[in-house]
């Protein structure tokens, strides 16, 4: 067996792994059952989420997640089946403490580090506008892996659109930080608070002016003095941030793409995909979550579309009227039997749909040496230890042979 | 004649539908789009983001409609809006020469700093629509009856509408801070935006949709009048079989079917679509609870979406009355696409 083309390869040689992929689609489902599995081999395991809807506290079963790691309770680690000496920890990204815990970490001195907590820009862009999870998550995910107390770190992202603003928040950052703009922004001559555009000839000098027009004076000079104080702390952020980038770009990390079933949620995990692979990331996999499956690989053996009035068919219909006839709660034995044969038309249209819908993932994973999994729906949703063990049994067993998914997904077997 | 339903979506200039990725909202918008611009509306619909979608939802081999738009149907246009277009467009209204923009623009610094910036990109996307909110024709009617616009599937649900409002407060003076203000009015106004939330019965999105109202009520302060909740299953089968799942798995396994799966299997579907069924009667009502708002259900259709007719069957249902009832026994069923 290839390690490298199966789950498998999450959890040997892997100290991150990435759970990727726009929203509702389970990711923070999938990285928990991830960790889960870790801890139940012995590893010491975080799942760190992002997601502000507090889902991956609902999922463990706890009342409330924050952002200290905290461990499952002993009692819970038992019922989960988690091995000596593995441990499980999950905590949730608080975005505005993270910043502010940045900015004490590498502000040269308390009055810069007030001023930069004081500063309006400052504080609406760590706390109201959007984008700015991305930054505060790769500084959490940096603390937690130096702080080295974890064998393997799971992350689930923020959802997004654009595919890898993650991973490229670090860059944009130092770019933002490096660009001749801010620099003028921070240049001496601003630091008293005068604007002396003269001294800059050509472009830049006209774009400054264009900027102090169309933004007015007050909203530049708070820019300016945001930009001023975070430059004491810029180059140890700068330091902080290529770290972080070259950690998830590592040998040792790992992303998957999560992605839905439906059709609006495929057709956003196959431009995703695209995306991941035009960059640089390390990915192993894809996962679709909740895929309505036949029932022990039962196969559309003889081609459930074709139920048409045909004398085998008749004989299927009598023969399970007369049974229904006969048994528990006996009653109408013919209506029920129709109503079967809609059940069945009915959950074949949905195994259907989904595979339709997955197909073109599959075969992008095949062709690029991805491992591909479908996990399937379970009748509850999932929002407790014993399902997230459920789908991490699905998530790392092995694939079906080449010869069964011809047609089918990989046709685990569904509860 | 138009129903209670339909007018007040139908009055509004500008209906931002939102939701998580998955639940459907880009075909929400598309159908919302279609039944507007067919009951005579001048329509635009708007997509945000990186990618487009809902020209193919009308036609499966549409090229890309673009930041300049194209006309689907009759009367309902559809264009992507792309952030850095739209800045090089609003700074040449405010310079009056688009050649020193593209000089700005071109500038590396300045696109550096771009490329950094947080908010920016939601602030000048809000700040196109505001443009093409106000667009007349020559007549002094408006250029466009309704915009929809199908948000972007953020984690962070809405935030995106409220940075109108933090660069209004954050930035006093100046033309931005003045923009910003005139945005955040259009966004507020009751009277011409209305947000159409977009969920499903299931339990982690009835939670986030609850969240996400409270939220809008009590900090963006954006008027919602209901909550549209898609791909609603029907009821599996009648409900004097009810049991039928457990009828079947009582059957002997030794029944010799030829076409049909095995009566255990059979069983297993039964259980499996009665209990998709009573969760999602289980969290219409959750959702019409936590968020105290009137429903909209949209069937599931399992034929997909590609069936002709399918966006059409949603538009329809779109514009039933919104539901009180919620504890009722059953929502209107309509009718799969065969």
């Amino acid at each position: 067996m290839n390690v490298a083309t199966e789950p498998e390869v999450l959890l040997h040689g892997a100290r991150i792994v990435v759970c990727v992929g726009t929203g509702g689609v389970g990711k923070t489902t999938v990285a928990a059952s991830i960790a889960l599995e870790a801890a139940r081999r012995g590893a010491r395991a975080l799942v760190l989420t992002i997601d502000p809807a507090r889902r991956l506290a609902d999922a463990l079963g706890v009342a409330e997640l924050d952002d200290e790691p905290r461990e499952l309770p002993e009692a819970m680690k038992v019922k989960a089946g988690i091995a000596e000496g593995g441990r499980l920890f999950a905590m949730m990204l608080d975005m505005k403490r993270t910043f502010d815990g940045l900015v004490t970490r590498f502000a040269d001195s308390p009055e810069t580090r007030s001023r930069i907590l004081a500063n309006p820009i400052y504080q609406h862009v760590s706390d109201a506008l959007a984008g700015s999870a991305e930054y505060a998550a790769m500084e959490k995910v940096f603390e937690m892996m130096e702080n080295e107390h974890f064998d393997l770190i799971v992350l689930d992202t923020p959802p997004s659109q654009h595919a890898l603003d993650f991973l490229d928040a670090p860059q944009r950052l130092l770019e933002f930080l490096d660009s001749r703009l801010v620099k003028l922004l921070v240049h001496p001559a601003f630091s008293a608070g005068r604007f002396g555009f003269r001294l800059f000839q050509g472009t830049t000098h006209r774009v400054l002016k264009l900027l102090e027009r169309i933004s007015g004076i007050t909203f530049l000079e708070d820019v300016s003095e945001f930009l001023l104080a975070f430059e004491g702390m810029s180059e140890g952020f700068r330091q902080r941030a290529r770290r972080v980038q070259s950690m998830l770009l590592g040998s040792d990390a790992r992303f998957i793409l999560v992605a839905a079933p439906s059709p609006e949620a495929a057709r956003d995990a196959g431009d995703f995909l695209e995306h991941l692979e035009r960059s640089q990331v390390p990915l192993a996999g894809v996962v679709v979550n909740r895929v309505r499956l036949w029932p022990n690989g039962e196969p559309a053996r003889s081609g459930l579309e074709q139920y048409t009035r045909d004398d085998a068919f008749d004989a299927d219909f009598e023969r399970l009227a007369r049974a229904l006839e006969r048994g528990e709660n006996a009653g109408d034995g013919e209506a029920a039997a129709r109503a079967a044969i809609e059940v069945v038309r009915e959950y074949d249209s949905l195994v259907r749909l989904d595979r339709q819908s997955t197909t073109a993932l599959r075969k992008h994973s095949r062709r690029s040496g991805l491992f591909f999994r479908c996990i399937p729906e379970f009748p509850r949703d999932v929002h407790d230890l014993a399902g997230l063990s459920q789908i991490a049994v699905h998530l790392f067993a092995a694939d079906e042979p080449e010869s069964n998914t011809s047609d089918t997904v990989n046709d685990v077997e569904r509860r | 004649m138009a129903t209670g339903a339909e007018r007040s979506l139908l009055e509004r200039r500008l209906i931002i539908v939102t939701g998580k990725g998955g639940t459907g909202k880009t075909t929400v918008a598309a159908a919302l789009g279609l039944a507007a611009a067919e009951r005579g509306r001048r329509v635009l619909l708007v997509e945000v983001g990186p990618h487009e979608h809902l020209a193919r939802l009308f036609a499966p081999d549409a090229p890309p409609v673009g930041y300049g738009g194209r006309e689907l149907r009759p009367g309902l246009t559809a264009m992507r809006i792309d952030p850095f277009e739209a800045m090089a467009e609003y700074l040449s209204l405010q310079v009056g020469a688009r050649s020193l923009v593209d000089l700005g623009l071109r500038n590396q610094a300045f696109r550096q700093m771009l490329q950094g910036a947080p908010g920016w990109r939601e602030l000048i996307t809000l700040g196109k629509i505001w443009h093409l909110e106000q667009m007349k024709r020559p007549n002094g009617s408006p250029l466009y009856d309704l915009i929809v616009v199908d948000a972007p599937a953020t984690g962070h649900g809405v935030t995106f509408l409220d940075v109108p409002r933090v660069v209004h407060s954050a930035v006093h003076a100046g033309p931005l801070g003045r923009n910003a203000g005139l945005v955040e009015e259009l966004v507020r106004d009751p009277d011409r935006t209305l947000l159409l939330p977009v969920t499903l019965a299931e339990e982690l999105p009835a939670q986030e949709s609850g969240e996400l109202v409270a939220r809008v009520r009590e900090e963006l302060e954006i008027a919602v009048d209901r909550i549209v909740i898609n791909a609603v299953a029907k009821r599996p089968f009648p409900t004097e079989l009810e049991g039928l799942d457990r009828r079947l798995a009582a059957l002997p396994a030794e029944l010799s079917l030829q076409r049909l799966p095995t009566p255990a299997v059979m069983a297993e579907c039964a259980s499996y679509l009665a209990s998709r069924y009573a969760l999602n009667r289980t969290y219409l009502g959750v959702i019409a609870k936590r968020t105290a708002l009137p429903v909209v259900c949209l069937p599931f259709l399992a034929g997909g979406l590609q069936r002709p007719g399918a966006l059409r069957q949603l538009s329809q249902a779109l514009f039933e009355p919104p539901s009180n009832r919620h504890a009722a026994e059953d929502v209107p069923e309509t009718e799969r696409v065969q």
